[in-house]
């Protein structure tokens, strides 16, 4: 291509379908990264809310029938009529929950103790279940902390004690409700939020009531920031990589925690999807690639093969053939416009080509036609001059050459003529110019025999032996010599006429094949050269060597030519 | 012809660029081939002191996704009993053993060999003659044994006459927490005996050596048990000699015979380790290590040991050292 800095239709293309695509694929993923991720922080609070409100209500429940429990045992306890050994056995058997009820003086004494983990052991010196100092805040029904059960012997189990008043009927103003922490497992363990979150359940104080990894808790392995958690109000809450969300139950005393890693919810989620968006970009990129190839295949490729044909067009049109490229309709249209103004502009060379040498035969003819004026009068009166002084033999010899001269000169309108003849006019003019010479100069024929029968332009020796006269002989002190010789060689016919005048320079050689004769009328060396090469092509023609003082040689080279008709016709 | 060609090149990249894509899916779906095995061989499987452990190993297993093979000797005294179950371990490709040694010696070949095997050897609890041990988990008993020495110097006495009931003297955590009980009391003036009984790991072999003790040296007025049934034997020992409050008993572990010993008056103090830590390190350390992660097994990794007492006994501390949460 002429052009390589200037970028090619494909490869132009091809950037602005993978550029642009590539820009809307980045902003697409980066708008769509943020918007996902946006909306799966508000799905991971959503899901945990609602999560922790299933949760809670299962909790509530839960609470609500241990109040029911409650109520029972304190219309139970408060009726005097009831066998309570009888009773007991059944609610306890019927309530696994239910580690011990317990009843209590209105000082804070252990009244009775029933259970089926046994006896009260007998030194008692500890009661976690009941503290006579938090007296005050039991009569409204309070809700324990988790605690070890330490009423008996040999068994310990983590506990939440409910007390409430009992209406004094009897010495007991005070009942306590021991319920096993590990009950409360089925409600919290299998909750999952997302892959790696749980919830536990946490009282107003901060203190854990139940949590999935309780004892990793108490053994120090793991840790919940109980203290902000405490804090919080319901709702959700992001604090550093951890998402909280809180909801306080009926009783007011405990709270459902939700806890889920930003990590996992997010963070890896967003991982994935930018993996998942990132594979698709290539798979898109690859597309897009696929897609430029094809079009620079269907557009541009048939585009460039039709610059590539304008081009040699334009470096040689006379040889060039079109072999017309496929593709889209308007390519196809713009290919065979080019394949017409192709056909029709070299129609239009040969014409214009046939027309300019018909014109310059046409004008060659016509200026053959004529004859040098001056070089007829002359004649003439030479003629004329003999005849007066009564040379009448050398008047006829002249008239003779100058009918034979003027014969051959019309040819009866054939341009070609054969070689015999063409000498037979060069002698007849040189016997005449010899005669108006006085005998100034000789001349010689050399003629190898077997060119004499082909065919030559006719007054081709004649302008280059004027010439030779005027230019060589002419003003010569010693006698002139010319010399004029045919000669086959190979497949040309060479004319060869020298002489050995004065000769000439570079410029005055250019003149004389450059320019028609300005001085006179008549036929001049470059009118010959110029029919030689009409008639037969470049390769043909005149060639001088001529040095000042030595004498001038002209080469006149021509094909042999065998019939006139082949040339004549053109 | 070349149009051709360049699709197909274009095609095939296209492909290739699936197949990755696919490729890196299925390989995110697999990470690695199945879950870690790990061994968890214990000391025992019925005192509470390793049921904790085990609760703990449970922990870190179900966290980690862990193949976890929980077994133990029928008494503490079986090393050759822990060495089979090396070699079974080694036969069924574990690629880990949490390991607690009843001898310090004994095992050391065994461990040695599953060391060469290729399977990473975390040490919990008792320590093992090994230069192959990855990680060490558990009491410093070194220093358990000085605070077991501070637990009865703080005993209300004046005069004190010391009985050390020890297990096997093959068991490396005994014999430390013996060294560190008698650097503290051969510095004190106030010490005036010192004896030690070794009796096997069990309760009732624990009261009968108690009560040798006693009989041999009745001047003796603090009783020491070095693990958690020789802490049950020797107070039990003491609550049948009726001696309660007259001789008085430290114990290591926490049994609930031993805490409701204590709220009786009969055991002083007990040092309580945290065996659930102990078990849930292990394995998850385990777990950490098949993962790529290095450790200086010289360093023993702490697990923490407090002195409860009555006073202090039902704290929320206490209560959360003292009884598991089960």
């Amino acid at each position: 291509m002429t052009n390589k800095r200037n970028l090619r239709m494909n490869n132009v293309l091809s950037l602005v379908f993978i550029g642009s695509a590539a820009a809307v694929l980045i902003t697409a993923m980066v708008l769509f990264l943020r918007i996902s991720r946006q909306s799966l922080i508000r799905n991971a609070e959503t899901n945990g809310r609602r999560t922790i409100a299933q949760v809670s209500d299962t909790v509530n429940d839960y609470l609500g029938n241990i109040d029911r429990s409650l109520d029972i045992l304190t219309r139970t306890l408060q009726d005097p009529e009831v066998d309570r050994e009888e009773f007991f056995d059944v609610f306890l058997s019927i309530q696994p929950d239910t580690v011990a009820v317990s009843t209590y003086s209105p000082q804070g004494d252990l009244m009775h103790c029933y259970s089926l983990l046994g006896e009260v052991r007998d030194n008692l010196d500890e009661n976690l279940s009941f503290h006579k100092d938090l007296m005050q805040e039991y009569r409204d029904g309070f809700v324990s902390a988790p605690h070890v059960e330490s009423l008996f012997e040999g068994s310990y189990p983590w506990v939440i004690t409910m007390i409430s008043p009992l209406d004094v009927v009897g010495e007991e103003s005070w009942i306590a409700l021991d319920i096993r922490c590990s009950n409360i497992s089925e409600y919290i363990n299998g909750v999952g939020i997302g892959q790696r979150g749980y919830c536990f359940l946490i009282d107003t104080n901060g203190n854990i009531v139940y949590h999935p990894q309780q004892q990793l808790i108490y053994s120090d392995l793991k840790g919940e920031n109980t203290e902000l958690i405490a804090s919080l109000q319901d709702g959700t809450r992001v604090e550093g990589s951890v998402i909280y969300t809180v909801q306080t139950l009926t009783n007011k005393r405990w709270k459902v925690v939700g806890v889920s890693s930003v990590q996992e919810v997010i963070t890896d989620n967003v991982l994935e999807l930018r993996r998942v968006l990132l594979f698709a970009a290539v798979g898109i990129l690859i597309a897009m690639v696929l897609v430029s190839t094809l079009l620079s295949h269907v557009l541009s490729r048939p585009l460039s093969d039709l610059a590539g044909a304008m081009e040699q067009f334009e470096q040689n049109a006379d040889e060039f053939t079109y072999t017309p490229v496929r593709g889209v309709q308007e390519v196809t249209a713009l290919s065979e416009s080019f394949d017409h103004m192709v056909l029709r502009l070299q129609g239009l060379m040969e014409a214009v080509l046939d027309e300019q040498i018909n014109l310059r035969k046409t004008e060659l003819r016509a200026l053959q036609a004529q004859i040098n004026p001056h070089f007829l009068y002359n004649t003439l009166d030479s003629i004329s001059w003999m005849c007066e002084q009564g040379n009448n033999e050398e008047a006829v010899l002249m008239v003779n050459a100058l009918a034979r001269l003027f014969r051959i000169s019309i040819s009866r309108g054939h341009e070609l003529i054969p070689i015999r003849s063409e000498l037979q006019h060069a002698e007849s003019y040189l016997e005449i110019q010899a005669h108006r010479y006085r005998n100034q100069f000789t001349y010689t024929f050399d003629v190898d025999e077997e060119c004499l029968d082909y065919y030559c332009n006719k007054i081709t020796l004649q302008p280059i032996i004027e010439n030779a006269i005027y230019h060589g002989i002419n003003g010569l002190v010693d006698d002139g010599e010319i010399y004029v010789s045919v000669r086959s060689e190979g497949e040309d016919v060479v004319f060869i006429v020298s002489d050995n005048g004065s000769g000439m320079t570079q410029e005055q050689i250019d003149a004389v094949m450059s320019k028609e004769r300005s001085d006179q009328a008549g036929i001049g060396v470059k009118n010959v050269d110029d029919r030689l090469k009409i008639y037969f092509g470049n390769a043909y023609g005149i060639t001088i060597d001529s040095f000042p003082d030595e004498g001038t040689t002209v080469y006149i080279r021509m094909p042999k030519v065998v019939e006139e008709s082949a040339y004549e016709k053109k | 012809m070349r149009k051709s060609r360049t699709i197909l090149i274009c095609a095939l990249i296209l492909f290739c660029a699936f197949l990755c894509c696919g490729c890196s899916v299925t390989s995110q779906q697999s990470p690695g081939s199945g879950p870690y095995k790990v061994y968890l061989i214990v000391k025992s499987t019925d005192t509470e002191f390793w049921l904790s452990a085990i609760a703990g190993a449970n922990a870190a297993k179900a966290e980690y996704n862990i193949d976890l093979v929980i077994v133990g000797p029928e008494t503490e005294e079986e090393y050759e009993q822990q060495n089979e179950f090396i070699e079974q371990a080694i036969r069924d490709d574990a690629d880990a053993i949490v390991f607690s040694a009843i001898s310090y010696t004994g095992n050391a070949d065994t461990i040695d060999k599953a060391a060469d095997a290729g399977i990473k050897i975390i040490v919990i609890d008792s320590d093992v003659d090994s230069s192959n041990v990855n990680v060490r988990i558990g009491t410093d008993n070194l220093q358990a044994g000085r605070m077991t020495g501070n637990a009865v110097m703080n005993a209300d006495l004046e005069d004190f006459v010391v009985g050390i009931v020890n297990f096997d003297k093959e068991s490396r955590n005994g014999q430390e927490r013996e060294m560190g009980l008698r650097e503290v009391l051969e510095s004190d003036s106030r010490v005036s005996g010192i004896y030690t009984i070794n009796v096997s790991t069990d309760a009732e072999a624990a009261r009968i050596g108690a009560e040798l003790l006693l009989n041999e040296h009745p001047e003796i007025n603090v009783l020491v048990g070095l693990n958690e049934p020789l802490a049950v034997g020797v107070g039990k020992a003491t609550r049948v000699r009726e001696l309660g409050g007259k001789v008085k008993v430290v114990g290591f572990d926490t049994n609930v015979q031993c805490v409701d010993m204590m709220r009786d008056g009969i055991v002083t103090a007990l040092i309580a380790q945290n065996p659930y830590a102990m078990g849930y390190l292990g394995v998850e350390s385990a777990w950490k290590l098949l993962e790529g992660e290095t450790y200086n097994s010289e360093q023993w990794i702490d697990t923490a040991t407090t002195i409860v007492d009555k006073e202090n006994m039902f704290s929320q501390e206490s209560q959360r050292m003292l009884f598991s949460f089960g």
